[in-house]
């Protein structure tokens, strides 16, 4: 269990984490979300001690800097590739394994586990990000520890790698173990995430499940498809509801499903397909941080805008 | 502390350079040895010989030791900040003053075991080339040698210390260098034109110069053309030494407590 209360750090004039408070349940995998920049970094390193701030963490009721042999309890992955480049992987692991008590045999182990076992005598400058991502993952597991901390794990993995360590992550939350990770891979934290902590400009936008976040952040859509659905359209809007042609379905927003139906009924329409279309994670990320990023894009510009015969609102 | 010990200890084991940085000192130091041997081996040895081949040239301004193993007190800390491994050392060792401490009981004790090791190698060619080692254990000879311990131990310190305040290994390389080989030579060199007589004072404090001091022979004699610099006698240099490594790792010991990592 991960407790977490009024985490707070400035740098200079920007609040880069402004009183975050949050608690992470063991047994489930909580995606830590934000735009870039929002300080999800920052955080975790507060968490760790690594940054001066202020505020709190509590790992099963112990501060960090306060555990005897952090490793055995506390597995973090802060950066992709926190290696020196001419000490092998194996040694790099043998050090940390070292200042905590942890045998050279649960070094090899995890290893194998994380699918170095062949390469683990070479140096880690020969390896791909995905191979260091891997590597940091050993690091974090060498004390087979009850929390595991994981800023961005999935970055530079192929889709294999990717599924991997989705399963890796689920296995260890299935053992009861705290697993509190960020990622970019808005659709991967939507199969991985259970919970969501939920952040922007370094303040707390949703602590919560996941489907809930979801349904907060996102209006729900009823599809209505049928030989006459496009009649229906009017009195739908009528109803205060915004209506979409999608084909030859209406997508509406803004009534129940169960209104809809009702209406369609009254009015006469035979329907072929009445269902609800859940919005996704992405959708619902992006609704809830989209005053927040703090790096944001201009839109790419069009030569010409092609005609679009569907999506068009009526 | 022992797991720190144990950490630390791996770390520099672990490390290639450790290898070659040991390998090249005492190499180095043993040439200069081996050099005296070949060119002076139909002349009678005396003190000053023996003192020269036993500090490996560091008593005439080369201290090769001294240098490789500041650079092994430099990669201590400077490497950990250079290639991102910090952060996994403080999650392994959050405690940060025990993880200064740990590293700098291994690199002393590393920089230590060598010396001795150097010294005793080139005693051993010494004895190879003359049979002798006349002075050693007598003043000032003894002495010196206990100068040079404590003055490649310092030296040491000073480049910890520097890979600690400066969290990287390029700046605290060119301070190391610089200021011994370069700063301290030019004041010293400055220091005699008669316009510049305001930096005789300084001279005495120079750091560097004065932590040589503690492994000569005999009192500098300038000569009657140059300034009375009023130097320090050997120890009390030795502390201006001491003093300038303390203040550059209590410095860097603060601000690694106070930064973020």
């Amino acid at each position: 269990m991960i407790t977490a209360k009024g985490l707070y750090k400035r740098y200079r004039n920007t609040v880069a984490v402004d009183h975050l408070s949050f608690d992470v349940r063991p047994g489930v995998v909580t995606g830590f979300l934000g735009p870039n920049g929002s300080g999800k970094s920052t955080t975790m390193r507060l968490m760790l001690g690594l940054d001066h701030g202020e505020g709190e963490t509590l790992f099963d009721g112990q501060r960090f800097g306060t555990i005897r042999r952090p490793m055995n309890e506390v597995g973090a992955l802060l950066e992709a590739k926190p290696f020196h480049p001419t000490r092998s992987a194996r040694n790099h692991l043998r050090m940390l394994a070292a200042g905590n008590r942890i045998a050279d045999k649960r070094v090899d182990e995890v290893m194998e586990f994380v699918g170095l076992g062949d390469v683990k005598r070479k140096k880690p400058k020969g390896y791909s990000l995905g191979m260091a991502q891997r590597l940091g993952l050993a690091q974090a597991l060498l004390g087979d520890p009850r929390t595991l901390l994981l800023d961005e794990p999935t970055n530079g993995l192929d889709p294999h790698g990717i599924h991997w360590m989705r399963d890796v992550l689920k296995t260890l939350a299935a053992e009861g173990r705290t697993i509190f990770v960020s990622s970019h891979l808005l659709s991967e934290m939507q199969l991985m995430a259970d919970e969501l902590v939920v952040i922007g400009r370094g303040t707390m936008i949703f602590n919560g499940d996941v489907d809930t976040f979801v349904r907060e952040f996102t209006q729900s859509q009823v599809v209505v498809r049928g030989p006459e659905a496009a009649g229906l359209a009017e009195t739908l809007k009528s109803e205060g509801a915004e209506v979409v042609a999608e084909g030859d379905a209406l997508v509406v927003s803004g009534l129940e499903i169960g209104k809809v139906g009702h209406l369609a009924f009254t009015a006469g329409v035979e329907l072929h397909e009445l269902s609800t279309r859940r919005a996704s994670l992405e959708e619902a990320f992006m609704s809830a941080t989209g005053a927040s990023g703090q790096f944001v894009a201009k839109e790419p510009v069009r030569a010409a805008a092609p005609a679009a015969p569907e999506g068009e609102a009526l | 502390m022992l797991d720190a010990l144990r950490f630390e200890w791996t770390r520099l084991l672990t490390l290639r350079s450790t290898y070659w940085l040991i390998g090249v000192g005492l190499l180095v130091t043993t040439g200069v040895a081996v050099l005296l041997g070949v060119a002076g081996r139909n002349d009678p040895i005396n003190a000053e010989v023996v003192w020269i081949a036993l500090n490996g040239a560091a008593g005439f301004g080369l201290p090769f030791l001294a240098v490789f193993m500041a650079i092994i007190g430099i990669f201590a800390c400077g490497h950990e900040y250079r290639h991102g491994t910090i952060q996994p050392t403080l999650t392994s060792l959050p405690q940060r003053n025990r993880l200064i401490v740990a590293k700098l009981v291994v690199v002393l004790t590393t920089t230590l075991v060598v010396t001795l090791a150097q010294m005793a190698i080139n005693l051993g060619v010494v004895y190879v080339v003359w049979g002798e080692a006349p002075g050693l254990f007598e003043d000032p000879l003894g002495t010196s040698m206990i100068g040079y311990v404590l003055y490649v131990l310092l030296y040491v310190l000073v480049g910890f210390g520097l890979g600690l305040l400066f969290r990287g290994v390029p700046s605290a390389l060119v301070v190391i260098f610089l200021m011994p080989l370069i700063i301290e030579n030019m004041i010293f060199g400055l220091s005699t034109i008669p316009a510049l007589d305001w930096l005789v004072p300084v001279v005495k404090f120079l750091p560097f110069t004065d932590g040589a001091r503690m492994m000569e022979l005999a009192a500098p004699n300038f000569g009657p053309e140059m300034p009375d610099f009023d130097l320090f006698s050997r120890w009390a240099a030795g502390g201006v030494f001491a003093a300038f490594a303390a203040l550059i790792l209590t410095a860097a010991w603060v601000l690694f407590k106070k930064r973020d990592a």
